[in-house]
């Protein structure tokens, strides 16, 4: 069965300042896979790679065969990646419920307006309660879940979530990724990226470890716990 | 970066300066002794004379970083002053044009004063409100001053502007060929002004500015309050533009509220545009050119204007970092020296 | 009593026809980061062709502001097009755009000279006639200016609040990369935040044209003002700068009663001054962040 997603050997950065190079993965659907790594490494360049915010120097992206290279950014989003940005790039002036709205700007989310907010509430009871309050008067917490939630409101046939424990308190990441696990089991194909690989390294299907812009190792999530050297090596863990 | 780095390269860049500059003067000494043409010698004593007022909002603009539209302002100041310190308390003109000069500081101050806090956006807005109201002020003013047989003068000189305030002596020395005396007196103030500008770009001052610019948090860290150094770049860089305005008025022998009009602006920052933005050499190159521009379009004068705004947005958005900038981004190899400072 | 009620009569009308220039800067600025100095020239534009397609093409009133709109939407897209997109990236686009926007308000002013003259124009979509109560005299053409302000701001808080458009304007100006991860195109979203800011604009220049006549440069002094009215305010906060174009008209109104003509912009720039020494981000501004 071929990979809903697909990079081969994509090199992408910031101007003179290359990232990635000859990053090469496939992500098969209903899957869940992990992206792992020290901070500054190319973790969030390759999921803005793959959204499209960061143009690539190298190498080809297809989705659910269709080649990305050349679509826009909103383009991408309409063929069914939804993108969950680190630090959770809220619209502060507006409510909770605005930026969830937001989140099913597309025709196609848009119909399903009213049953998404349902589902993601009912995911997400905190949300509901603070439907009207400004999102920039949030604590972090609450904002990760409003990111989070938006993004469900997308639909999508891939999420990426980049760093959705960052910054929270233990028992917020508890939250987190119950929620995570809770859209696993309904057959979603996620692709997180993490830089603490305890979470997430035994559950899910496909982990890779990206070092210095490159794949160090990829392989199945629990191999990766069986190998406590290369945690060392690479995560110090 | 380190100091010993830097100040070599500076060094080798204004040993360069020096001779470029030298060479130019040279060429511009011989100009009126080898051309018989008036007008060619006038024409290039008033790019002398935009040239200084380039260099000096080059300073402002591309060192120092501040978006300040009131430079034409400036000028103003030191041409209304010089006319008005001749007409009322006749004073000669030497006197009053380094007059003028500490007068435009002291303007440049109180402007820089009230608009350098803010952020660029506001500055350029707030320094073109500036010299538009200076201009209203001037150009609206219908009161009588004082009533002369001429007629009604106000205080600034209204509409008309000031003429017969007295002039540098030329006439009495050298006759019909009094221009030759003004072009070398021009010619001698952009030397200074292009000094002055050199002094700052590779000086001191330069490093502080271009370590605001890349690394505005260290930089404050270690005690450079940009500020501070802004005021300072602002206000000195204003005594040659108010000289360059008095001398302005003494060369033409009149002043009106023509000098504030978006016209000259528009030529102004074209030349900036055009040679490039916070280099040393760059307006100069852009003021020659434009000026050897306007005398190409001046068969066309309705489309002056026109040609000017083609030539101003074609530019900044083509070739953002203008002429000098292409030579920039050929010269420099991928790992930069550290002394690199933006200089042709 | 009675001259109170004319000048802030005439201070509301004045505000009111600083208040849709005002928007239409304050929104291009909140989501483009552009100060578009080409405004001026696009005010000058809209009044001469409303006045070109009713005194030379015999139109209709309301034909002749439908075409001011559209000439002058369709000039704001050209701008974007031509000026805005191809710097988009850029490290200084901020001072770009407002260098590039300057040779472009040349070049459509001067266009206008040669097309039509130095020569002042009056405007010939004005109302006769005034309402008088009592010793005050309300010129007619003032209430129809304010009505349509009115009815120019309602619409557009409408657009903005309720509109597919007008909540991927917001999004854009709050987060643009957000706004493109919720699939919004952010192109089109600039170009049409430009359109809609020049047909503003041709709006602005017609009421402002018909009080003081039509001159190819009269867009110079009402486009400054309004970006004053947009700083004190703080970049980028429409509603902050409608409540402020409309104190400052009242400002303006005053100071001309009691000092004249003459002195009302500098006492106003001076104002504008002491408020920024003391709030350099603006009265309401904080971050360049469009507050809808």
């Amino acid at each position: 069965m071929s990979a809903l997603l697909s990079l081969v050997r994509i090199g992408a950065g910031y101007g003179a300042n290359e990232v990635l190079r000859g990053v090469s993965l496939d992500v098969a659907e209903g899957s869940l896979t992990a992206i792992i790594g020290p901070n500054g490494h190319g973790k969030t360049t390759l999921l803005r790679a793959i959204s499209g915010l960061v143009p690539l120097t190298a190498g080809a992206i297809s989705f659910a065969g269709r080649p990305l290279m050349t679509l826009r950014p909103d383009e991408i989003v309409a063929a069914g990646i939804v993108h969950v940005p680190q630090g959770d790039l809220l619209f502060p002036e507006m409510s909770v419920i605005d930026n969830l709205q937001m989140g099913a700007y597309l025709p196609d989310a848009a119909k399903q307006m009213r049953a998404r907010l349902d589902e993601v509430f009912a995911l997400l009871p905190k949300l509901k309660e603070r439907r009207s309050q400004i999102a920039s008067t949030l604590s972090g917490g609450e904002r990760r879940m409003v990111g989070i939630g938006r993004g469900l409101m997308a639909g999508g046939r891939l999420l990426m979530l980049d760093e959705p424990s960052l910054g929270l308190a233990p028992i917020l990441i508890d939250q987190i990724y119950d929620v995570i696990w809770e859209l696993t089991r309904a057959g979603r194909t996620i692709l997180v990226v993490e830089e603490n690989a305890a979470r997430i390294a035994d559950k899910a299907a496909q982990v890779a470890l990206l070092d210095n812009g490159q794949f160090a190792w990829t392989g199945q999530g629990a191999e990766l716990m069986a190998r406590p050297k290369i945690l060392e090596t690479y995560l110090g863990a | 970066m380190s100091i010993g780095a830097v100040s070599i390269g500076a060094a080798s860049s204004v040993r360069r300066d020096l001779i470029l500059g030298g060479v130019l003067i040279a060429l511009a000494i011989l100009v009126p002794l080898l051309t018989g043409t008036r007008y060619i010698v006038t024409q290039t004593t008033l790019f002398f004379i935009w040239a200084i007022v380039v260099t000096q909002w080059n300073l402002v603009l591309g060192v120092g970083g501040i978006f300040s539209l009131a430079q034409m302002a400036l000028f103003a100041v030191g041409a209304y002053a010089t006319a008005m310190l001749g007409y009322y308390f006749h004073m000669p003109m030497v006197l009053a044009m380094l007059l003028a000069g500490i007068a435009t500081v002291l303007v440049s101050v109180l402007i820089g004063l009230a608009c350098l806090r803010l952020r660029g956006p506001y500055v350029a807005l707030l320094t073109l409100a500036v010299a538009q109201v200076m201009y209203l002020l001037v150009a609206n003013d219908t009161e009588c001053f004082t009533n002369p047989e001429s007629g009604c003068m106000p205080l600034f000189g209204g509409i008309r502007g000031f003429t017969r305030f007295g002039d540098l002596g030329f006439r009495a020395l050298f006759g019909s060929k009094f221009y030759v005396g003004h072009y070398y007196v021009g010619l001698g103030l952009l030397a200074l002004a292009t000094a002055f500008s050199v002094a700052i770009i590779r000086g001191p001052a330069g490093l502080a500015f271009q370590a605001l610019r890349d690394n505005p948090g260290y930089a404050v860290s270690r005690g450079i309050s940009r500020f501070k150094y802004q005021l300072w770049v602002f206000g000195l860089s204003a005594f040659f533009t108010g000289l360059a305005g008095a001398f302005y008025a003494v060369n033409f022998a009149a002043v009106g509220p023509i000098v504030f009009s978006i016209s000259v602006l528009l030529f102004l920052l074209s030349m900036i545009v055009v040679g490039g933005i916070g280099t040393v050499w760059g307006p100069l190159l852009g003021a020659a050119l434009l000026m050897l521009a306007d005398e190409a379009m001046r068969e066309v004068g309705d489309w002056r204007d026109i040609g000017l705004g083609l030539i101003l947005a074609g530019f900044v958005v083509l070739l953002p970092k203008g002429l000098a900038g292409l030579r920039l981004s050929w010269g420099r190899r991928p790992s930069q020296a550290p002394g690199d400072i933006p200089g042709a | 009593m009675d001259v109170l009620i004319q000048i802030i009569a005439s201070g509301l009308t004045l505000g009111a026809m600083y208040a849709v220039s005002t928007i239409g800067l304050a929104l291009v600025y909140g989501s483009l980061n552009m100060l578009n100095m080409a405004h001026g020239a696009l005010l000058a534009l809209g009044g001469y062709v409303c006045w070109y397609a009713m005194a030379t093409l015999g139109l209709h009133p309301l034909l002749g502001v439908a075409a001011a709109m559209i000439v002058c939407g369709a000039v704001g897209l050209v701008i974007y097009c031509a000026a805005a997109q191809p710097m988009l990236g850029s490290a200084n686009f901020e001072t770009q755009i407002f260098i590039a926007t300057i040779g472009i308000g040349a070049i459509i002013e001067n266009v206008i000279l040669r097309l039509f003259g130095p020569q002042p124009t009056p405007q010939p979509l004005n109302l006769t006639g005034a309402l008088v109560i009592g010793n005050v005299h309300i010129p007619h053409q003032n209430l129809l200016i304010l009505g349509v302000a009115l009815g120019l701001m309602a619409a557009l808080a409408l657009l903005l609040r309720h509109s597919r458009l007008g909540r991927a304007i917001r999004a854009t100006a709050q987060n643009r990369e957000a706004a493109q991860l919720m699939g919004v195109r952010v192109g089109f979203v600039y170009a049409q935040v430009l359109a809609l800011s020049g047909a503003l604009a041709a709006i602005s220049g017609i009421m402002i044209s018909s009080l003081s006549g039509l001159l190819p440069n009269m867009g110079g002094d009402p486009m400054l003002k309004a970006f004053i009215i947009c700083v004190v305010a703080g970049l980028g906060n429409v509603y902050g700068a409608v409540a402020a174009a409309i104190v400052l008209g009242l400002l303006e109104a005053a100071t001309q009663y009691v000092l004249g003509v003459r002195y009302s912009f500098a006492i106003l720039l001076l104002l504008v001054i002491a408020v920024l020494i003391w709030r350099p981000y603006g009265l309401f501004g904080r971050k360049q962040v469009v507050r809808l």
